[in-house]
């Protein structure tokens, strides 16, 4: 007690000088510390791939999931299969200096430790404001060079194929500052996904439009085929919203994006005019015409009575309460496991949602929207082993036994080329056609790095016959497996078969400088005005109030720079 | 001589007291010129830019701020009125109990809402106020459809104050009780000879012996309008119900720790605290003024 | 007190009865329903079915809190912030209590030091220069971030003090014609006539201990370092927001919704309250009594 006391005296005096020392920290290591590298005379996938002789120590920050209950007994968050793979293999240690609850409490962690400017060697964000912010304060390692050195080919190859967009995004005022995630395209395209068996039992068929869509709704809480509490339609939670933006363009589960597409509307995006102008797609007449549609279904009772205060997305779908929601290629499968523990015969089906006159629009995401930071203050070393545990972890996460989530292995970012679930759509089912074997797939350091392990394991989760899958032709033993192919099989079928009639890319998907003081004033008073015109807590005409405000408080700011990213 | 002697050990009896203060309290008063910068943290404040007033100027300009300004003297307003009445009301209603051992379970059990966190009130309010929660589930039973009471904006200030009120209103009428005990019995003799009702003499004689309690208590809590309570309502709120139950200390929560603006909630946070001094000590002088009575 | 047992009088009696056994009712049932949820069937109580009595019955909860090292971990910490807090506070509060409780004729800067304190009670720098003070000590993660970053409770002070300065004048003055000295007047004369004082005192700071989660939230790293208050509420309160999720930590994150286990572990968490605070009513309430309203 003592002896704190006096520690303490000694912190006050210290404390007087608050973030001095850390800042004269962050300017002694302004010289380019990359280039002279301690690292051996080695080049290509050697380095990438290379063993420290001595141990590294990499502290890093990680978002853990609080109900999470697949790390075995005895192991920890510093201490579990990752960690001891990155050990063993390439002479890491992994040390995790802060955790916090995946969400709201692992954002606010991430906003004090830029507040303190006293960064862990790596970690993951999940809004690029972060990786701009802390770059613009001048915390972030400039990893441009090193990067080069030390990608491994996969991780280059996958860089490419996104043609740039994927470095643009990872990169501040023209230096690389951060690793980009980089998933596939199909996670921003949204499909409906129905219950089939539903339908057959009332002899409906798959609904096309919206006016289909509403009567199949109407038919399926008419005849209660969720029980009592029959939900027509699934809708966002209190976390997510009716549609995916520019800022978070993809995964957007439990929204309506697919509904949107269908008026042509192109909500939360940047839209090219083709004049040299610029719309934000929320504004427009299609948007407000989609809006009193909804409000009116929400009226009628088709939309779920919850939508917007639920705390998870998931729930009504898991518990087979309804059968009708919107979401990408994963979000059947992956995303509702639970509905199908609670009844094997859920038959989820997934379909474009089309015009009237039959095109399928379906706005586009980014590369990807999380980011490795990397500190200044990290060694050398430590940089490259940051390099290398991503370059490890996009060669062997098909290896690895997922038993044990793989949201464990830190300072995961995942890296998967942009049309890997198409191109594995199309493979599989030639593998289970008998037309290739899964050994021809047996290519090491393969861009589509699931790719084998799938082909292995798909004949053991499929039964014939192929031609049109249900979930009767799924196997549940390993649910694991289940999810992924049921994802893959159902979910990116409508994407990998079906043309898209309009793509709707965002001019941009970064936030410009008036929008990091403005835009979240902005996206409040939309997403506000957007839900409470659904929930029929207010008007739709309050929609034209809405356009005139947002304009007022800085909209037109913003339009007049994006317009300005045109030119370039 | 023997004064100075009793003195140095009095301010040995202050150091460990001080060192606390100034450790925690007063330091970090120091960081208050980050609402005059515009901080960066890779320079520290020492060395981020100063901006003058342009963090308040922006504050009042964002429509936010009136938003979260309205609320919290709402919410904090109906909270004290609430608080100072309803407590007064259970007070008085326990006093006319004539069943001790009743009187007493009422009581103890009254105080017990107090001492639980709203981390676990709020996970009970969302039971029994939420779409499948408790309330629903009786209207149901009077074929009255569900509603969405916690994302409804419109009542969501009225469910802050209420369940505020419901959890603090035994603990509240501690005061009044032991006013209330306080009174001469010989008033009430007198009364009743006069043939006075139970009303007139909770009228007559209770209620005005009560006054000077009430104005003391309503007087000490002005430094409060703008404490709204951030627990409760960090634990209670989500988006649907920000334009009205969004108070300044969420807000400020929210500008520094997800919108990563540490200036700007700053200095939205020194607003709250110079608004609050100054009403503190206005109150002290009232309450001394015209009570005689003194804080400290 | 003469009653008139007119037919109004009786009826407000009726009437009072009632009131108040709905206002017992009212206070009562939180615990109850926490209480049935925790012990029902996970389904009914996922699907809002249960209200006044469980529904179903299911220990599983409780044997899944049991198996949780993490939970007892927490508990545990919490104990220990109390137990730290209350008492630390306690002690360093009753040293400063005394001294201010002089006159200034008899210790001349005693208003200074009051106005000091109460403008530390009064003025705050905000939230984040005050962590990045708490940071600069080190003391991230550890358990006397819990116990000191709240900062000296000045109100408990203040009520202490108050508390003295109504003791009568002759306990000092005798004790001083003995010639004991001020910790010996403190120690021997003022403490042992200040238990309820003291009490009340010790049970403000412990409830406020038990029940802060948000410094536990900013000041801690790691959930094992986590109070209880603080576990509970990153589990039950604290939602993903949802938007970027890579599919993999969706799978996980739409398993049902754990509404008996959470409200287990609710209810295990207002346990040592419900124990502790009946025994200390007679203190708290005669706290109250003197911040508030003295003679």
């Amino acid at each position: 007690m003592k002896r704190t006391m006096a520690t303490m005296l000694a912190a006050f005096m210290l404390g007087l000088s608050l973030t001095a020392c850390s800042s004269s920290n962050s300017t002694n290591t302004d010289a380019q510390a990359p280039a002279e590298s301690s690292g051996p005379a080695l080049s290509g996938d050697d380095l990438a791939f290379y063993r420290f002789p001595e141990p590294v120590d990499v502290h890093i920050g990680m978002p853990v999931d609080p109900t999470d209950k697949t790390l075995p007994a005895g192991d920890s968050v510093s201490n579990n299969q990752y960690t001891r793979y990155l050990k063993e293999k390439y002479n890491i240690n992994v040390i995790v200096d802060w955790t916090a609850a995946t969400g709201n409490d692992f954002k606010q962690k991430v906003s004090l430790t830029i507040a303190s400017g006293k960064l862990p060697d790596g970690m993951v964000v999940d809004d690029r404001s972060f990786m701009t912010k802390a770059a613009s304060s001048g915390l972030l390692y400039d990893i441009t060079d090193l990067f080069q050195q030390y990608q491994s080919t996969q991780v280059k190859d996958i860089m490419e194929s996104t043609g740039g967009r994927a470095m643009d995004n990872a990169s501040y005022k023209g230096r690389m500052v951060s690793l980009p995630n980089i998933t596939v395209d199909t996670d921003g395209v949204h499909l409906l996904w129905i219950r089939k068996d539903w339908l057959d039992k009332l002899g409906l068929p798959v609904p096309k439009t919206l006016a289909d869509i509403e009567k199949t709704a109407q038919a399926f809480k008419d005849g209660k085929l969720g029980g009592a509490n029959t939900i027509g339609i699934a809708g966002p939670s209190k976390n997510t919203f009716p549609y995916a933006t520019f800022l978070t363009s993809s995964n957007n589960l439990g929204g309506f994006d697919p509904l949107f597409g269908a008026k042509d509307a192109y909500p939360g995006y940047w839209l090219d005019n083709g004049d040299g102008s610029v719309t934000y797609g929320t504004l427009t007449e299609q948007t407000k015409e989609t809006l009193a549609t909804l409000a009116d279904w929400y009226k009628k009772g088709l939309i779920d009575p919850e939508a917007g205060t639920r705390d998870n997305v998931g729930d009504p779908i898991n518990a087979n309460q309804t059968g009708i929601f919107f979401g990408p290629w994963w979000s059947g499968g992956y995303g509702n496991g639970d509905s199908f523990k609670n009844d094997p015969t859920a038959n989820w089906q997934a379909y474009p949602v089309y015009t009237d006159d039959g095109k399928w629009n379906a706005h586009m995401k980014t590369t990807g929207s999380t980011y490795t930071l990397i500190s200044k203050n990290a060694k050398p070393d430590v940089v490259k082993a940051i390099l290398i545990m991503n370059n490890a972890l996009v060669r062997d996460e098909a290896t690895f036994d997922l038993s044990v989530a793989v949201g464990w292995y830190p300072l995961r970012n995942v890296m998967a080329a942009a049309n890997e679930t198409e191109y594995e759509y199309a493979e599989l089912l030639k593998v289970l056609k008998g037309e290739t074997q899964a050994e021809d797939y047996n290519v090491p350091n393969s861009l589509y790095k699931l790719m084998y392990a799938d082909a292995k394991k798909v004949k053991d989760v499929i039964k014939p016959p192929y031609d049109e899958l249900n979930v009767s032709n799924f196997n549940t033993a390993n649910f694991g497996d289940f999810q992924r192919l049921y994802s893959l099989l159902i979910g990116d079928r409508p994407f990998s078969t079906v043309p898209i009639d309009k793509k709707v890319f965002s001019v941009t998907y970064n936030q410009t400088p008036t929008m990091e003081t403005k835009w979240a004033n902005l996206k409040k008073l939309e997403d506000e005005t957007v839900l409470k015109i659904i929930l029929g807590q207010a008007p739709i005409d309050s929609f034209d109030k809405f356009v005139k405000d947002w304009k007022a408080q800085g909209g037109d700011e913003i339009t007049a720079e994006v317009a300005e990213l045109l030119k370039k | 001589m023997r004064r100075m002697n009793v003195e140095k050990h009095y301010y040995l009896m202050l150091l460990p007291g001080m060192v606390w203060l100034v450790l925690f309290s007063i330091v970090p008063m120091a960081g208050i010129v980050m609402a005059f910068q515009n901080y960066n943290p890779g320079a520290g404040l020492l060395k981020s830019p100063w901006v003058g007033l342009d963090n308040f100027r922006y504050m009042f300009q964002l429509s936010d701020s009136r938003t979260v300004i309205v609320n919290t003297f709402i919410i904090a307003i109906g909270k004290i009125v609430l608080n100072l009445i309803i407590p007064l009301v259970f007070a008085i209603l326990l006093n006319e109990l004539r069943h001790l051992r009743f009187k007493k379970l009422v009581q103890t059990v009254a105080y017990l809402p107090h001492f639980l966190s709203w981390v676990i009130m709020a996970t009970i309010v969302i039971g029994i106020f939420g779409y499948y929660g408790v309330v629903n589930t009786v209207l149901g039973m009077f074929g009255v459809s569900p509603q969405l009471f916690m994302a409804d904006a419109g009542i969501f200030r009225q469910l802050l104050v209420g369940t505020d009120v419901w959890k603090e209103f035994g603990y509240n009428a501690i005061i009044y009780l032991a006013a209330l005990t306080g009174i001469n019995l010989n008033l009430y003799e007198a009364a009743a000879i006069d043939g006075a009702s139970r009303w007139q003499l909770i009228r007559n004689v209770t209620l005005p012996a009560m006054t000077t309690t009430v104005v003391l208590l309503g007087v000490l809590s002005l430094g409060n309008v703008l404490n709204a309570g951030f627990d409760q309502v960090y634990n209670l709120y989500n988006p649907l119900v920000y334009s009205t139950g969004d108070i300044l200390d969420t807000w400020v929560y929210r500008l520094g720790l997800q919108n990563l603006q540490f200036s700007l909630a700053t200095a939205a946070g020194l607003f709250k605290s110079a608004i609050s001094f100054v009403l503190i000590v206005v109150s002290y002088r009232l309450a001394y003024r015209y009570a005689d009575y003194t804080v400290f | 007190m003469v009653q008139s047992k007119t037919f109004g009088s009786r009826a407000f009696d009726g009437a009072n009865y009632v009131l108040l056994a709905l206002l017992l009712f009212s206070c009562l049932y939180p615990l109850w329903y926490t209480f049935c949820v925790s012990i029902s069937d996970k389904a009914a109580a996922n699907a809002g079915l249960v209200t006044i009595y469980p529904i179903g019955f299911s220990l599983a909860s409780y044997k899944e809190i049991l198996g949780d090292a993490l939970f007892f971990n927490s508990f545990w910490i919490s104990i220990q912030r109390t137990v730290l807090g209350t008492g630390l506070s306690l002690f360093v509060s009753v040293l400063m209590a005394y001294p201010l409780a002089r006159p200034s004729r008899e210790f001349r800067l005693r208003n200074v030091f009051m106005w000091i304190l109460v403008f530390c009670m009064l003025f705050s720098g905000g939230l984040i220069p005050w962590y990045l003070t708490v940071q600069s000590y080190g003391l991230i993660n550890s358990i006397w971030a819990l116990v000191l970053a709240g900062g000296l409770p000045v109100f408990n002070v203040i009520l202490i003090m108050n508390f003295f300065r109504n003791l009568p004048k002759e306990l000092n003055e005798a004790a001083v014609v003995d010639g004991a000295g001020p910790w010996a007047i403190l120690f021997r004369v003022y403490l042992p006539c200040s238990i309820p004082v003291l009490a009340a005192v010790a049970l403000f700071i412990g409830v406020y201990h038990w029940n802060e989660f948000f410094n536990g939230l900013v000041l801690m790293n790691t959930s094992d370092k986590y109070p209880l208050q603080t576990y509970i509420q990153q589990l039950v309160v604290n939602i993903p927001t949802g938007t970027n999720l890579t599919p993999d930590q969706y799978k996980k994150l739409s398993e049902l919704s754990n509404r008996t286990l959470n409200s287990a572990k609710v209810f295990i968490a207002m346990v040592p309250m419900l124990i502790v605070y009946p025994f200390l009513q007679k203190y708290f309430v005669s706290g109250i009594m003197l911040g508030a309203v003295k003679e």
